[in-house]
């Protein structure tokens, strides 16, 4: 999932972004509004977490002119005020969640997955595919009972495969919700994680379905067979 | 007695008993010289009657008594005596029964009126008339005077002239005592309504609560003398109003001050607790946690020294501080931010300038406009620390200047709002602990955009500035 962080107290920042990547987030950080604005334009977010003060575009401005432009991306508002009034028109002018500073990074990433699975129509943290079940409150990927330890990024491109289940999803969105700027774009870095992913996940085994179907020239999908 | 209605109350009465007095004397006085006056005509005219009685028959003097009632009847009657000149007493009323009357001595015609005690005990008043008696020589209706002379005196009770005035007298007592009572009455009422009033203001007033003194005291229906008072009150009300929602406000600014930091300090804690990390690692977020504490830390000293200021509890100790040395002194500080911003720095004070003032106060208005400078100014950029030819000492920057709808509210505490944020300057609270420091030291500070696009702070004698020029 690919979150953009507008916050533009550094050390704040700084800390926030390293607990959403090391949440398998691909995270964009800027503490100008002028450049988040810009970067919300620019890219599928799937969530935006805005504070309100920041300089150039406030927080609430970016969200109101993000909203006009017809992005459904979650937005969670971080603000040091917490007068309802403040509250109130940062709900009304659409955003998802609200969170008053300062707060626990583990309510920070509840929001950020609930806004999420909103976007995509999900009302659970937990998603059953098969014999395939994916707990992204927990993190916990299981396949046929057992445990499969993921790396971050794998979790993300399986979770993203997970929201969209069914549809065939590019390796130009899975780039642009799985990976932030600070990974090196490269051609098939897409096609080697996915590699990786069906390897840790024993998909196409003898035996077992495969789960992650290949469409030539256009992506990846993820699905159960039968049921699609 | 300090009471308002009394003492309206027995000023009124006072005055009223005394009007009302006066009048009652003057108007007893005036009934009964009128009385007398009219029971005189009638003595007069009853002693003249009397007179006429007497006929001069030329050799004896005769008295053809006609009865009159009113010298004849048992209670209270009048009574009259007539005397020749010789003293022999010509006549006496029956009511005398022998008794004499005081012979009167009137001069010339007209009668002589005089008070006195009458035979049976009773006051009285009595008229004296003395007349020429009349001689009928040739007939009816040819007399002349005799040359003779009768004196009579005619006597009366005034008793009814008493009851009179005793009438009079009730009358009048009986119309002061309702004044009275009935003007006593008007004024409680008035003023107890009046001071009902009063009291429903300071009940109102009791009532307020002085952080939301809303709603104001109502202004209706009040007499015009509370009028003024209740609008000084709602004056004050909305002073009060104003400074508690400044006060809110400075506390809202001050907890969201504190509580980016701890945001960031929490983040910092929670991420690094996550997971086992290497050794470098911890001391890294550990470094910056420390560099997040001393800027709370900062903020805090800032807030206290400005609470301080505001009670008027910091003293001011005046001594010979070396400018360039305390520039230099404070910039130490700021010298790796600079460094890490790509700042160059220049002090070029005179080694010579010496002020008199606050060592202390000085160098935290120093410190906070060289980290103003420090973390403002573009990356790149310079920063000369001089003096000027009305400042003591100026800090001047490359810029980027500061927007002109922020220039006149960078002193002020806590510059806020998204405007403010927005446009990038975020002043907190050291411009106005450096304000409030430099005004305990008599020193003006204010802020101007230069030709160049920088900003210049500038810090100059109290009495040398010209209008508010920040």
């Amino acid at each position: 999932m690919r979150v953009l962080l507008v916050e533009d107290y550094q050390p704040l920042a700084r800390a926030l972004a390293q607990g959403l990547r090391e949440a398998g987030y691909a995270v964009d950080v800027t503490g100008d509004g002028r450049q988040g604005l810009a970067l919300a334009h620019a890219n599928g977010y799937d969530a935006l977490v805005l504070d309100v003060m920041v300089p150039g575009v406030d927080g609430l401005a970016i969200l109101r002119q993000v909203r006009a432009a017809g992005s459904s991306a979650g937005v969670v508002i971080i603000t040091a005020r917490d007068q309802v009034p403040d509250r109130i028109a940062g709900l009304d002018l659409g955003a998802d969640d609200y969170l008053v500073k300062p707060f626990a990074l583990d309510e920070l990433l509840a929001r950020l997955r609930a806004v999420i699975r909103r976007r995509y129509q999900s009302t659970t943290t937990v998603v059953a595919l098969g014999d395939l079940v994916i707990d992204s409150a927990a993190r916990v990927v299981r396949r046929a009972g057992k445990p499969v330890t993921l790396s971050a990024r794998e979790f993300a491109l399986l979770e993203y495969l997970a929201l969209r289940r069914g549809q065939i999803v590019t390796r130009a969105e899975i780039w642009g919700h799985v990976y932030d700027f600070a990974a090196e774009p490269s051609s098939n870095v897409v096609d080697v994680y996915v590699g990786y992913l069906r390897r840790k996940l024993g998909d196409g085994e003898a035996g077992g379905h495969r789960l992650i179907r290949t469409h030539r020239g256009l992506g990846y999908s993820l699905e159960v067979e039968g049921t699609e | 007695m300090n009471s308002l209605r009394v003492r309206l109350t027995v000023s009124l009465m006072a005055v009223l008993i005394l009007a009302l007095g006066t009048l009652s004397i003057v108007v007893d006085q005036v009934v009964w010289h009128a009385l007398v006056r009219q029971l005189d005509a009638q003595l007069a005219d009853d002693a003249s009657a009397v007179a006429g009685m007497a006929e001069d028959e030329g050799a004896t003097v005769e008295f053809e008594y006609e009865s009159l009632p009113d010298f004849e009847r048992a209670q209270r009657p009048a009574y009259f005596q007539a005397w020749l000149d010789d003293g022999q007493v010509l006549a006496r009323s029956p009511s005398l029964q022998g008794r004499d009357l005081p012979r009167p001595a009137p001069r010339g015609a007209a009668p002589a009126f005089s008070t006195l005690t009458l035979p049976d005990g009773r006051p009285g008043r009595a008229a004296g008339l003395r007349q020429p008696l009349r001689i009928e020589e040739d007939g009816p209706g040819t007399a002349r005077p005799s040359g003779r002379y009768v004196t009579v005196a005619v006597a009366q009770g005034t008793e009814n002239v008493r009851a009179s005035l005793g009438a009079v007298r009730r009358w009048l007592a009986l119309w002061v005592g309702i004044t009275l009572v009935a003007a006593a009455l008007a004024v409680v009422v008035s003023v107890s309504r009046g001071l009902r009033a009063a009291r429903d203001v300071a009940a109102r007033v009791g009532e307020i609560d002085a952080a939301r003194p809303r709603p104001f005291l109502p202004a209706g229906r009040l007499p015009d003398e509370l009028a003024p008072l209740v609008d000084k009150v709602n004056e004050l009300l909305a002073r009060i109003e104003e400074s508690f929602a400044r006060e809110r406000r400075f506390t809202a600014d001050v907890s969201h001050e504190l509580r980016t930091p701890l945001a960031a300090l929490r983040a910092m804690i929670e991420v690094a607790l996550r997971r086992t990390r290497q050794p470098d690692e911890y001391a890294t977020a550990i470094g910056e946690m420390g560099d997040v504490v001393g800027q709370m830390q900062t903020l805090c000293e800032n807030l206290l020294a400005l609470a301080r200021l505001d009670a008027g509890a910091v003293p001011v100790r005046p001594e010979p501080v070396a400018l360039r040395l305390l520039v230099d002194d404070c910039w130490r500080s700021f010298q790796g931010l600079a460094d890490e911003r790509g700042l160059r720095f220049a002090n070029q004070l005179d080694p010579g300038d010496t002020v008199t003032t606050d060592r202390d106060h000085l160098r935290i208005i120093v410190s906070n406009l060289l980290s103003n400078a420090a973390s403002y100014t573009a990356g790149g950029g310079w920063i000369v620390v001089r003096s000027g030819a009305t400042s003591l000492l100026q800090v001047d920057d490359s810029g980027p200047g500061i927007p002109a709808e922020i220039l006149p509210h960078v002193f002020d505490r806590f510059v806020r709002g998204d405007g403010a944020r927005s446009a990038g300057v975020h002043c907190g609270i050291g411009l106005a602990l450096v304000r409030a420091l430099g005004e305990s030291l008599r020193l003006a500070v204010s802020a101007e955009n230069t030709r160049e696009g920088g900003v210049s702070f500038q810090v100059r004698a109290a009495d040398a500035v010209t209008g508010s020029a920040s």
